[in-house]
């Protein structure tokens, strides 16, 4: 079979460029721990308060250990419920220090809803039914608003909060 | 192929035995796009691990 030096090139770097994409997947899926936000864990959205994680005095940041902290959120149209702050009004701001490990545990109560902690990598959708978790580092300080991505309703635009990492 | 009134000039050879026709355009076209959609790839990448 005569192939052109040009094709021989050209087939060299396609399964090149393969064997490199499916090296990256091994690094993302084996070494960075990138997987499925939904753990297949189910809930039943109707009575999510059942579930230790999101009883209401549950609900928000707490440090689990030295620089680790979970914050649980019940999600519903037009809302991120995160717990309520000493004088019972709701939280909408959560602080972590710079370099801390997060780990986000949030489910929904009605609708498909969307949480994205802008300008992070922190982006699932929160399904009803389901419990979304993803741990990640918090390397850069700054201010970042959380926002729904996933339209679930004329109040979609409302809801909101926002996350700060303090040196 | 050659019809005696053509006057269209021939095929630049290029040595391809097969065709006879020039693909080095061809060529350059297919590796920039490539290198283009790495580039980018690789960037976004970055950025991703960056964050």
């Amino acid at each position: 079979m005569h192939l052109h030096k040009y094709e021989k090139i050209w087939l060299t770097f396609g399964l090149g460029s393969l064997a490199l994409f499916l090296v990256i997947i091994g690094f993302a899926a084996f070494w960075k721990g990138t997987h499925p936000m939904s753990h297949i864990e189910t809930i039943d959205p109707q009575n999510v308060e059942a579930h230790e994680s999101f009883k209401p005095e549950n609900l928000g940041l707490r440090e689990v250990a030295e620089g680790k902290y979970a914050v649980n959120i019940v999600a519903s149209a037009f809302n991120y419920n995160i717990g309520t702050d000493a004088d019972g009004k709701p939280v909408k701001k959560i602080r972590v220090p710079k370099g801390s490990t997060v780990l986000f545990q949030i489910t929904t109560k009605d609708v498909v809803h969307g949480f994205q902690v802008a300008g992070t990598n922190v982006n699932m959708m929160v399904e009803p039914g389901h419990v979304s978790r993803l741990e990640t580092v918090m390397k850069n300080a700054g201010e970042f608003t959380v926002v729904c991505n996933e339209y679930c309703g004329i109040g979609h635009h409302q809801m909101f909060a926002t996350v700060e990492v303090y040196e | 192929m050659t019809t005696g009134k053509s006057r269209k000039r021939p095929v630049i050879e290029s040595g391809n035995p097969q065709t006879g026709i020039n693909l080095k355009g061809t060529f350059i076209s297919v590796m920039l796009l490539g290198v283009f959609i790495l580039v980018t790839w690789f960037g976004l990448y970055a950025l991703f691990l960056s964050r």
